[in-house]
């Protein structure tokens, strides 16, 4: 059990590691599929029909505005908010820009290891880690490892859960 | 006939080569009879709509086919208790096993429904410890139908003890059974309680599914209410009144209306509430008027216990005691599942109950009240989500989509609000008690939870950008029970870490900086 004594300054430190850089060609990637996905609908309807309606027409400009203003900014910032480390004890994972989550799982409470890859992330050899306990409140993500990376984590951490047995419950 | 089974206890229940049991035959004089009742819209259609036509055939199959499942679920299943599991299996057509390994076995419900009494059989459901959050009953769930009551009380004390049981093994026989070990009593339901029954509003949803049912057959069936004389008569009364008045009539009736309701549900849900220990480490809850619920917990799967006191129980001093335990259903709301301990009752009652199944009392543990930035977080949140509503209302009333009371209404919301965030500030409050983690939070449904340190399945922390700015963070306790987790909300960044890193020691402690970086 830590001091009584009140610390004044006690804070987390971020996670030791980061993802790796490729992750920000897939975020580039996959935001721009959804912005030309948005835009091209918004620009089919405002060109085809004969009374588009008039409101189309602004937020068309503002989805172009803001379209390579998130291109540009998203990958970066998230590249900075998602940082991640492993010890033989804990999984710690730390995400989010506006509301930022720190999540700390022991590894005695770990059921499921799951790696997870979606097309863009083959392309570019990523893949996603995603670690569950038993509780409710939601899994640890790890996104944009690369695949190698995930594959050795996720053998690393079979194995040191498997060596610490119970319900984990 | 398994009733002659259950007082011979076989000697060699529990071994590899353990008797099979059937479901209760004197199910087949009911079950017939509930299906035909439940497939009756059916029959009734097949038969009045559907003369001659072809598909009056279907709705005739559909009944026999549903009263032949029903009676072949009777017949066929069959369960058994091994040394390590117990089977079950199932289907004439199709065939169904399961086995669930006995160590996996958390709780045992027994329930019986009005068609279960009148030959004194019950309904016996084995859970396993598995959270199954939400949407069903969870699939690893094995539900023997018709058992007699005295075999169900058997099937509980055979699963849910065999610790006792492997220390008496061979010799307990049927003198286990009969000499049913004696329990301690916590608590009782006491009549003086039934005071509390207005205050949860439980009769509301009913008058809103009574509305809601009578509506849809008036729709249904093309039936104008307003043409209805009576209710021309109501209407035509109250047209001549001034509208306040009708206004205060009806508001009146209605507070009637849900507090008898409300006392009646109480009645039939809540009677006969006892909540015992057995010697074995199982908290024991039975209650019900007309449809009785047993419900078990193995006390090593008890994670804490929730106070509950929604606002209008609280102004009345009353309380309800929930137990955050793994393996429990939690239902849309936690009455429904089996978690309930203490039914709405005075709070000093609750905090025994808690003290008696906690062995301390965590719950009444002074908190540490949150920094005063989190009273401006709250009172912020209230005011502006009320005031973006009226945004919203004004914004509808001004494109003409409505009129204009519904923003004003709002409006005059505003005060509560402010009210209502100045009581969420007032509730905030955390504790470490050692052994519990202690959170409260809410003002119109107030929680104080207890949740015990070696439950927590690690830790979360939340911070969003006002809080960020505010300084504070909500720490947030994954369980693998109950809710799935519980939140210390707006908790100032450094004690809500040192609250996080004293409940589970060394999990954070590498993670943590010190006094380094101060100012």
């Amino acid at each position: 059990m830590s001091e009584h004594t009140t610390n004044t300054a006690l804070r987390l430190r971020p996670p030791a590691h980061r993802v790796s850089r490729r992750a920000i060609g897939y975020w580039t990637t996959t935001g721009a599929i959804l912005w030309i996905l948005l835009i091209g609908l918004q620009t089919v309807i405002v060109v085809t029909s004969d009374d588009p309606p008039s409101f189309l027409r602004v937020t068309l400009v503002i989805s172009c505005v803001l379209c390579p203003l998130h291109l540009v900014v998203m990958p970066q910032w998230r590249y900075r908010v998602h940082r991640w480390e492993v010890t033989d004890e804990a999984v710690y994972t730390q995400s989010g820009w506006l509301k930022q989550q720190w999540r700390i799982a022991p590894v005695s409470r770990i059921q499921t290891v799951d790696i997870e890859r979606d097309p863009f992330e083959q392309l570019f050899g990523l893949a996603k880690i995603t670690v569950t306990t038993a509780s409710a409140a939601g899994p640890l993500r790890i996104t944009g490892l690369t695949h190698d990376r995930a594959l050795a984590l996720a053998d690393e951490l079979t194995k040191t859960t498997q060596a610490v047995r119970g319900d984990a419950t | 006939m398994s009733s002659t089974e259950t007082v011979m206890t076989p000697p060699d229940e529990g071994t590899q080569d353990a008797p099979w049991h059937h479901l209760d035959r004197r199910m087949l004089l009911i079950r017939p009879v509930l299906d035909l009742v439940k497939s009756l819209p059916v029959l009734l259609g097949a038969l009045l709509f559907g003369r001659g036509e072809p598909w009056q055939w279907f709705g005739l199959a559909f009944t026999a086919i549903a009263v032949f499942t029903g009676v072949s679920h009777v017949l066929t299943s069959r369960y058994r208790i091994t040394a390590s599991q117990v089977e079950w299996h199932t289907g004439l057509l199709l065939r169904k096993q399961r086995a669930i390994p006995r160590d996996r076995i958390r709780t045992v419900d027994v329930t019986s429904e009005p068609k279960h009494r009148l030959f004194s059989l019950a309904a016996a459901r084995i859970g396993t410890g598995r959270h199954s959050h939400g949407k069903g009953p969870g699939k690893d769930e094995l539900v023997l139908d018709a058992v007699t009551v005295a075999e169900a009380q058997r099937l509980r004390t055979l699963l849910l003890h065999r610790k006792v049981e492997t220390v008496a093994s061979g010799s307990a026989g049927s003198a286990e059974e009969a000499a049913a070990p004696p329990e301690q009593l916590i608590a009782a339901v006491d009549k003086r309680w039934l005071r509390y029954a207005p205050f949860t509003l439980s009769g509301l949803a009913v008058v809103g599914a009574a509305v809601g049912t009578v509506y849809h057959f008036a729709h249904e069936l093309h039936f104008d209410p307003i043409q209805f004389s009576l209710v021309q008569a109501v209407v035509g009364h109250f047209a001549d009144t001034p509208t306040w008045l009708s206004l205060v009539v009806a508001a009146a009736g209605l507070l009637v209306l849900v507090s008898v309701l409300s006392v009646g549900g109480y009645v039939l849900s809540f009677w006969n509430f006892r909540l015992t220990r057995e010697p074995a480490g199982t908290l024991h809850i039975r209650r019900g008027l007309i449809t009785t619920r047993s419900v078990s917990i193995e006390e090593d799967r008890l994670r804490g216990v929730e106070i509950r006191e929604p606002l209008p129980l609280r102004l009345a001093g009353g309380a309800r005691c929930v137990a955050i335990a793994a393996g429990l259903r939690e239902g849309k709301s936690a009455d429904k599942g089996g978690s309930l301990l203490l039914p709405p009752a005075p709070l000093a009652r609750a905090h025994e109950v808690v003290a008696e199944v906690l062995g301390a009392d965590p719950a009444a543990t002074p908190l540490v009240r949150h920094p005063r930035r989190a009273l401006y977080r709250r009172l912020s949140r209230a005011v502006l989500g009320v005031l973006l509503l009226a945004a919203v209302l004004y914004g509808l009333a001004w494109l003409g989509a409505l009129p204009d009371w519904p923003w004003q209404a709002a409006l005059v919301l505003l005060p509560f609000a402010a009210l209502v965030g100045w009581d969420r500030y007032r509730g905030l409050g955390h504790a470490f008690t050692g052994r519990y983690l202690v959170t409260r939070s809410g003002s119109l449904d107030r929680g104080t939870a207890a949740v015990r340190c070696d439950g927590m399945t690690g830790v979360v922390v939340e911070r969003s950008y006002f809080q960020r700015r505010a300084g504070l963070v909500t720490v947030i306790a994954p369980v693998a029970a109950g809710k799935g987790h519980y939140r210390v909300l707006d908790v100032a960044e450094a004690d809500g870490l040192a609250l996080a890193d004293r409940a589970v020691p060394g999990l954070l402690t590498p993670f943590l900086t010190g006094e380094r970086d101060r100012g």
